[in-house]
């Protein structure tokens, strides 16, 4: 089970990985109850991999920013992520930090563009936004 | 043991047709379906479980869980599948089968088609043959699929192509927004396109409504039954005559045969996994290119022992699909109105007559795209996969993007092949299917070359950008899957006659893509549905 640490990590994550703009960004728009429905049914496997992964991601930021990831400016962990994406990691990692960042922009990013009964897309608004619906 | 005068297995394109002309002849008919009947409207339209993009599941089955398949990969790295992978090369396992969920184009092949060894030669390590029937013979069959299932389209753009008798019954799809951009695109390339033929009620027809042009069309069950498939047309006329009996959630596991190896009948597995047998005159093999394969190869037995219809090691080879070359184009104005299902246009300049290549394929526009299959396949490859860049895009381009692609006609080789391996068990204890070989390279060359025509097609419709690019090498199969099966007059280069009976047998039958020498570079379904009525038909006219 993710403990509130990982969801405060894991918050912060999703909210780079799409952030509000004039729409929500990832947390808004239901993406954490998308995942924690996803972690007890189809990524129920991926439950463990997710948490050392976000483990790993606060001890990136304590070895570079000297901060829990949540704490950091976004700038900062914008740069921070773009390191893990790219494998460039200073932390020990018991997972491969490129494929778990890889994982989780594409978990956190079917929640937000799918559909409302998956838990998040609330309202449609990611659809509203790119203009997927009926014709106006 | 209940005998019926036929037994048939699989309830989708090729099944459901034959169940309904057998019925009416007046033949009792047992129709077995391995998945359940969907209630009308029932589908959730679940973005991340549906037949178009199973990343998660699937809405139309089967269960991601105990229906296995191996692959051996082009690198000779074995693997487990499961029915949501790509290398699974799954169908939808439902009451209608694809129809249900298909996109639902209704393409004839050309009459150059059926003939393509005698066009253009068989090259090196193919096994690209003519079929054993011309499309004048097919004809016949095509009106019937496109009247009694219902096809909309436009009779004169297609009679300039294919000789036919008669129009369409239904008018053709609309046209949206994309679809202008691409006749305008075209007639400034002076391509000729034409009107999209779809199973699909413009109108209301045959007792059941009109498209409402939904954005959730391919992948998904239609919530109005507009979308025309063999669950609400062959199949509810074969159970109106009292004469079909329609068993779901029935795995067929052997066909059976008598101590003289004449077939008798088949062995299933309810619902509640207990074993029956039925007996019945003749017996029809409808589960798709890749279960037929493994059921006649399963059903061995001493007279038998490679597998029925298998004494020259056919079943199961030649499998082969559609590559699908894609383009995608960014386009300068928005060219999204929402007006579903979203295809309406089409080119077959190149579907033959193209120098230096063997066939070719035909090229189309686009279903309307779900947002997470945008996300995950047609964003440009030099966007940033997260952060504001990347919702940027989405936000600004989702409706300015525009996507070009076709089957591409395959070169069919024998190593491309559907075998069965005994190391792996499905639910119900049986072998499942192994699935290994890779494309013919003159497949690849030619989705090469029709990935720049769909490159070229979107740059003259105004494109400020194109990307995406030519595939690789794979194995292909997918819901177009074809060829296991062939149809010939030869049975050591063949499994069918001309009729679909299974050489050496007198009393069974495939009617699914598995019999399709080729596979035309066009949506099959027309022509598994036309092959399937016609087979029917002489097998109530010879018994």
């Amino acid at each position: 089970m993710l403990t509130p640490l990982h969801w405060n990590t894991l918050r912060a994550l999703m909210d780079r990985l799409i952030p509000a703009d004039d729409f929500p960004g990832a947390w808004e728009a239901g993406v954490g109850d998308f995942l924690e429905r996803q972690l007890e049914s189809d990524l129920r496997s991926q439950a463990e991999p997710l948490r050392q992964g976000l483990e790993a991601l606060e001890a990136e930021a304590q070895a570079w920013g000297g901060a829990s990831f949540a704490a950091l400016e976004a700038s900062a962990q914008d740069a921070l992520l773009g390191r893990v994406e790219a494998g460039q990691v200073r932390a020990s990692w018991p997972v491969d930090p490129a494929g778990f960042f890889r994982a989780m922009t594409e978990q956190v990013s079917l929640g937000y563009y799918g559909d409302p009964t998956n838990g998040a897309n609330r309202g449609r608004m990611a659809w509203r936004m790119i203009g997927f619906g009926p014709r106006a | 043991m209940t005998a019926y005068d036929a037994i048939i297995i699989g309830a989708g394109a090729g099944g459901g047709i034959a169940a309904g002309v057998l019925a009416e002849a007046g033949k009792r008919v047992l129709l077995l379906e391995r998945g359940p009947q969907l209630a009308a409207g029932a589908d959730p339209r679940d973005h991340l479980r549906n037949q178009r993009f199973a990343r998660f599941g699937l809405n139309a089955g089967p269960a991601l869980e105990g229906n296995p398949r191996v692959v051996v990969d082009a690198q000779g790295q074995v693997f487990v599948a499961r029915p949501n992978d790509v290398t699974y090369h799954n169908n939808a396992a439902v009451v209608g089968g694809g129809t249900r969920v298909y996109g639902a184009q209704a393409w004839r092949f050309l009459p150059q088609d059926f003939r393509m060894a005698s066009l253009y030669g068989a090259p090196a390590g193919s096994s690209l043959a003519d079929w054993p029937i011309q499309y004048s013979e097919l004809e016949p069959y095509y009106e019937r699929a496109e009247w009694e299932i219902g096809v909309a389209g436009d009779g004169a753009a297609s009679a300039r192509h294919w000789p036919r008798r008669t129009g369409f019954p239904l008018p053709p799809l609309p046209v949206n927004a994309q679809g202008r951009t691409l006749r305008a695109g075209a007639a400034k390339l002076g391509w000729e396109t034409l009107p999209i033929p779809a199973l699909i009620n413009t109108e209301p027809y045959l007792g059941r409504r009109a498209c409402i042009q939904c954005q959730e069309c391919v992948g998904f069950t239609c919530p109005v039954e507009a979308k025309n498939g063999t669950h609400n047309t062959l199949i509810p006329r074969a159970l109106a005559t009292g004469r079909c009996a329609l068993l779901t959630e029935a795995m067929v596991i052997n066909i059976d045969t008598d101590g003289a190896g004449h077939v008798s009948g088949v062995s299933y597995i309810d619902r509640e996994g207990q074993r029956h047998s039925a007996g019945a005159e003749v017996v029809i093999c409808a589960g798709g290119a890749i279960e037929t394969a493994r059921l006649l190869l399963n059903s061995a037995s001493a007279q038998h022992p490679r597998g029925l219809g298998n004494q020259h090691d056919q079943v199961g080879r030649h499998l082969q699909g559609h590559y699908y070359p894609a383009a995608i184009g960014l386009m300068s104005e928005p060219v999204y109105d929402g007006i579903g299902p979203g295809i309406s246009t089409a080119t077959i300049r190149f579907n033959h007559n193209n120098d230096g290549f063997i066939g070719g394929g035909m090229l189309a526009d686009e279903f309307i795209t779900l947002p997470v299959i945008f996300w995950t396949h047609q964003l440009p490859p030099d966007l940033p996969r997260w952060g504001m860049a990347n919702k940027r895009f989405m936000r600004e381009n989702y409706t300015r993007v525009m996507r070009v692609t076709g089957p591409v006609q395959e070169i069919p080789n024998p190593e491309a092949r559907v075998t069965v391996d005994a190391a792996v068990r499905d639910r119900w204890g049986m072998p499942v299917a192994r699935l290994s070989g890779s494309a013919h390279l003159e497949t690849v060359r030619t989705a090469a070359f029709m990935f720049e025509r769909a490159r070229e097609w979107l740059t003259a419709s105004g494109a400020v950008r194109v990307w995406g690019q030519a595939p690789g090498s794979y194995l292909s199969a997918g819901q177009h899957q074809a060829g296991t099966c062939r149809m010939g007059d030869d049975p050591r280069r063949s499994v069918v006659d001309r009729w679909g009976r299974v050489h050496g047998h007198d009393n069974l039958f495939v009617t699914d893509g598995s019999v399709h020498v080729t596979n035309g570079g066009f949506n099959p379904v027309l022509t598994i549905m036309a092959l399937a009525f016609r087979a029917a038909e002489h097998i109530t006219q010879t018994w």
